[in-house]
């Protein structure tokens, strides 16, 4: 059985919701359980628990579950409630924002949470010696004082309407002052945070063990005992015990194992739609990918449906080039790019390429995604001239040599919680992760514009602009978004997937075994 | 060739040979469809009349894949094998005819090369160099090497002192005439079967080098390769993985049996 969460854009997107909502309803009016160990599966190491600096898939859930930021991303939506912020209010023209800090909260370590240890972590976060990855996000902050024990205040350099999401980011929970005073690699193994689970034991080639924190600051939550994070480097050895019911949630279900766990007695098979993507990157500050025909040529020369089909195996969505995925609050209704070989070769032609032309393409071989699409790229755009010479490559080579350097290449990103952190971190001309070199001044003054403008409906026109240009121009091709699978066993309640994946809410679920 | 028929073993594998031979040669004549061409209606679809072997996951022709596959697989570990022949053959040669500590120098630090078994030594390499087939090969023929020259040594030794080898060292003939014209012709022969029993190990581990991704790259159709991007598909249709596993196995045993039984019509012991 497929369950599907609710999702602001569902109905639009035209995903059935079947027998989604009843079965959550009903697992709803049910008081929950406590006790018993969760065990989730997933298929990449947990490398460290550094809380500021992660960025493995399996790492997000631990640091969820041992943490506790600001503000959380809520549970279908991408939008900031509180967590260890009560509540924040912005001064008139959101430069100046206020922080009421949680009251009573302790650390794992028995130490009381206070405005101290917000204001060490954001120094550390800020710090550009430090390389967090939520920098990018929250550099628009100036500085950030403690007004009293329980109040924060950011001082913003510009406007920014979104802080309270940005606050949200996975990097940005809170660590304790003491901690990052001391020797900052403890970071890694030692986690003392304020989350639901305190850490038992870490080993990152096999089993990460949590336990129930008793002074969680959510009133009778969590409700396990303990949560198990269990590494399976092989897929199919992943699956199985899956399956037997060894463990009790999949954290990651591959495409072409879904139906498979869908079908399966007594298994929930979860998707949910999400703006991740893979992107063709093609530079353009230098031939060929210069001339705008040329991406046009080949964007008209990508089935789209197609490759959701073969790729995805149907577990995603066409995408017509816009980096924002329908799930975001300002994605404009993008045109349709109908696949057409002919056309695009005519306009190859007018390009200057009459007969054709060949190119490297790429692709890193993790995930496998990143050469699937490469390889199904290749096929489709051969009708219309385009030679593509798929270079398979490993990934620590594609990243030390290819990523942000090579004109022609597979990159592969995760939804973003906004439109302006999505926009900040590939298409600006200053963006964290900048690798088209399209730099386009319209464009980057309509998305400072719309980081600075509180006013909805001028925020859309603002956003739907800079889409347009986008669209326009073509920086990149991006095929298709990507739903994000996840999978648990029918005994497991509450267990819920987020577009992000990044918040787990793993507090909330409990086992319902008789 | 007629004693290598008579065998059963040798006959096995002569049949299995022939048939590897043709795929390699006519390979890409025989496959019905282009090898690369995506068919999305019938994907990861069981054996049909079109398809004879089935689909793929991107409904790519399985048998034309295989046809068109068995020329860069079987190559791969013919020109692997070959490469290290060559070069243990002269390391093996040099060792033997130099004698002395030149000979216990080589032979020591190849011993020690001996101990680290072939599959992770030829991942060392692999990783040192890079994956790419080319890489691969280069590193399957260096793994080889200690062994072939091992065994070149230990043959040339045993006809260093033959009646033929001493005459000509009575007749005052050169150095290089007695080791190209006397010793070499008479040593090859357990070279020769070495290197086929071990084409079908270097087949099978650039198939493994394959499907680890560290041999050829998609979208290539080396067999190993094929195993290894069909895997997450095999619950769906077993033909994906099964088929180029299999071919793998019928080239190796092929191999494999034609270098058993020539070695046993080498053996003038085994001769009627």
């Amino acid at each position: 059985m497929t369950r599907l969460v609710a999702n602001r854009r569902q109905v639009v997107i035209g995903l059935a919701a079947t027998s989604a909502l009843p079965n959550m309803g009903f697992a709803q009016s049910m008081s929950p359980k406590y006790g018993g160990t969760l065990k989730i599966s997933h298929s990449t190491r947990i490398a460290t628990l550094n809380v500021m600096q992660l960025s493995g898939p399996a790492e997000y859930p631990c640091v969820d579950m041992l943490y506790s930021g600001l503000t959380r991303i809520q549970p279908g939506r991408n939008s900031a409630g509180p967590d260890l912020a009560t509540s924040w209010e912005a001064n008139e023209d959101a430069t100046r924002f206020t922080y009421n800090l949680r009251q009573g909260v302790t650390f794992h370590d028995g130490t009381p949470f206070t405005s101290a240890d917000v204001v060490a972590t954001y120094e550390a976060i800020l710090d550009p010696d430090f390389g967090s990855p939520a920098r990018s996000v929250l550099d628009v902050i100036d500085s950030v004082e403690a007004v009293d024990d329980h109040t924060v205040q950011f001082n913003l350099n510009a406007p920014y309407a979104d802080l309270a999401i940005s606050t949200a980011h996975a990097n940005a929970r809170i660590v304790s002052a003491a901690a990052l005073a001391g020797d900052r690699n403890d970071l890694e193994t030692k986690p003392n945070g304020t989350g639901p689970f305190m850490l038992e034991s870490y080993d990152s080639a096999r089993i990460t063990r949590l336990v129930r924190f008793d002074n969680y600051y959510m009133e009778g939550q969590p409700y396990l005992d303990a949560v198990e994070m269990h590494l399976f480097p092989d897929l199919a050895a992943e699956t199985a015990n899956y399956l037997s019911g060894n463990v009790d949630v999949m954290l990651n279900v591959q495409q072409a194992d879904f139906a498979r766990i869908a079908a399966a007695e007594g298994s929930n098979a979860l998707r949910v739609p999400a703006g991740r993507y893979v992107n063709v990157v093609m530079r353009q500050d230098q031939p060929p990918f210069d001339d705008v025909r040329l991406r046009k040529a080949l964007a008209m020369s990508v089935d789209r449906q197609l490759l959701v089909d073969l790729v995805l195996e149907g577990l995603g969505r066409p995408a017509y080039d816009n980096i924002l995925s329908p799930e975001f609050q300002y994605a404009i209704e993008t045109p349709g790019i109908p696949y057409d070989p002919a056309a695009a070769k005519a306009l190859l032609a007018e390009a200057g390429y009459p007969d054709g032309i060949k190119l490297t393409m790429v692709a890193s071989n993790r995930p496998a995604i990143r050469g699937q699409v490469a390889i199904a790229i290749k096929e489709m755009a051969r009708p219309a001239g385009f030679d593509i010479d798929v270079e398979a490559m490993p990934h620590d080579t594609y990243l030390a040599n290819v990523w942000r350097k090579g004109n022609f290449y597979m990159a592969y990103w995760g939804m973003q919680p906004t439109e302006d952190a999505t926009f900040n971190l590939l298409l600006t001309s200053t963006a964290s992760y900048e690798d088209t070199a399209w730099f386009n001044e319209e464009f980057d003054e309509l998305v400072r514009r719309g980081r600075s403008t509180s006013d909805p409906a001028e925020r859309a026109a603002i956003y739907a602009e800079a889409q347009e240009i986008q669209l326009r121009d073509t920086p990149y091709i991006i095929a298709m978004y990507q739903d994000v699978l996840t999978a648990s066993r029918d005994w497991v309640e509450g267990w819920i997937v987020h577009p992000l994946n990044r918040v787990f809410f793993i507090e909330s679920v409990w086992l319902n075994r008789g | 060739m007629n004693e290598l028929v008579r065998h059963p073993t040798g006959l096995v594998g002569s049949v299995l040979l022939s048939l590897v031979a043709i795929a390699v040669i006519l390979g890409p004549f025989l496959a019905p469809f282009d090898p690369q061409a995506f068919h999305p209606a019938v994907r990861l679809a069981g054996p049909s009349g079109t398809h004879w072997l089935g689909t793929d996951q991107f409904g790519r022709d399985i048998l034309s894949r295989l046809l068109t596959g068995a020329g860069p697989t079987v190559l791969f570990g013919v020109g692997a094998t070959a490469l290290g022949v060559l070069a243990g053959s002269i390391i093996g040669v040099t060792a033997a005819v130099a004698g002395g500590w030149v000979d216990s120098v080589i032979m020591r630090t190849l011993d020690g090369l001996l101990a680290v078994p072939d599959l992770l030594f030829t991942l060392l390499i692999v990783t040192i160099l890079g994956g790419g087939i080319g890489e691969a090969m280069l590193a399957v023929a260096v793994a080889f090497t200690p062994g072939m020259a091992r065994i070149a040594r230990s043959s040339v030794l045993s006809i260093r002192t033959r009646e033929y080898v001493l005459a000509a060292i009575a007749r005052d003939e050169s150095r290089a005439y007695i080791i190209v014209q006397e010793v070499i012709p008479n040593a090859i022969g357990p070279i020769v079967v070495e290197a086929t029993i071990r084409v079908s190990f270097a087949i099978m581990i650039g198939a493994t080098l394959g499907f680890l991704g560290l041999g050829a790259q998609p979208p290539s159709t080396e067999w190993g390769l094929m195993v290894a991007e069909a895997r997450q598909y095999m619950y769906r249709s077993p033909w994906v993985v099964a088929v180029p596993g299999l071919a793998i196995a019928v080239a190796a045993l092929g191999f494999n049996l034609f270098g058993d039984a020539l070695r046993d019509a080498f053996d003038p012991r085994r001769r009627r």
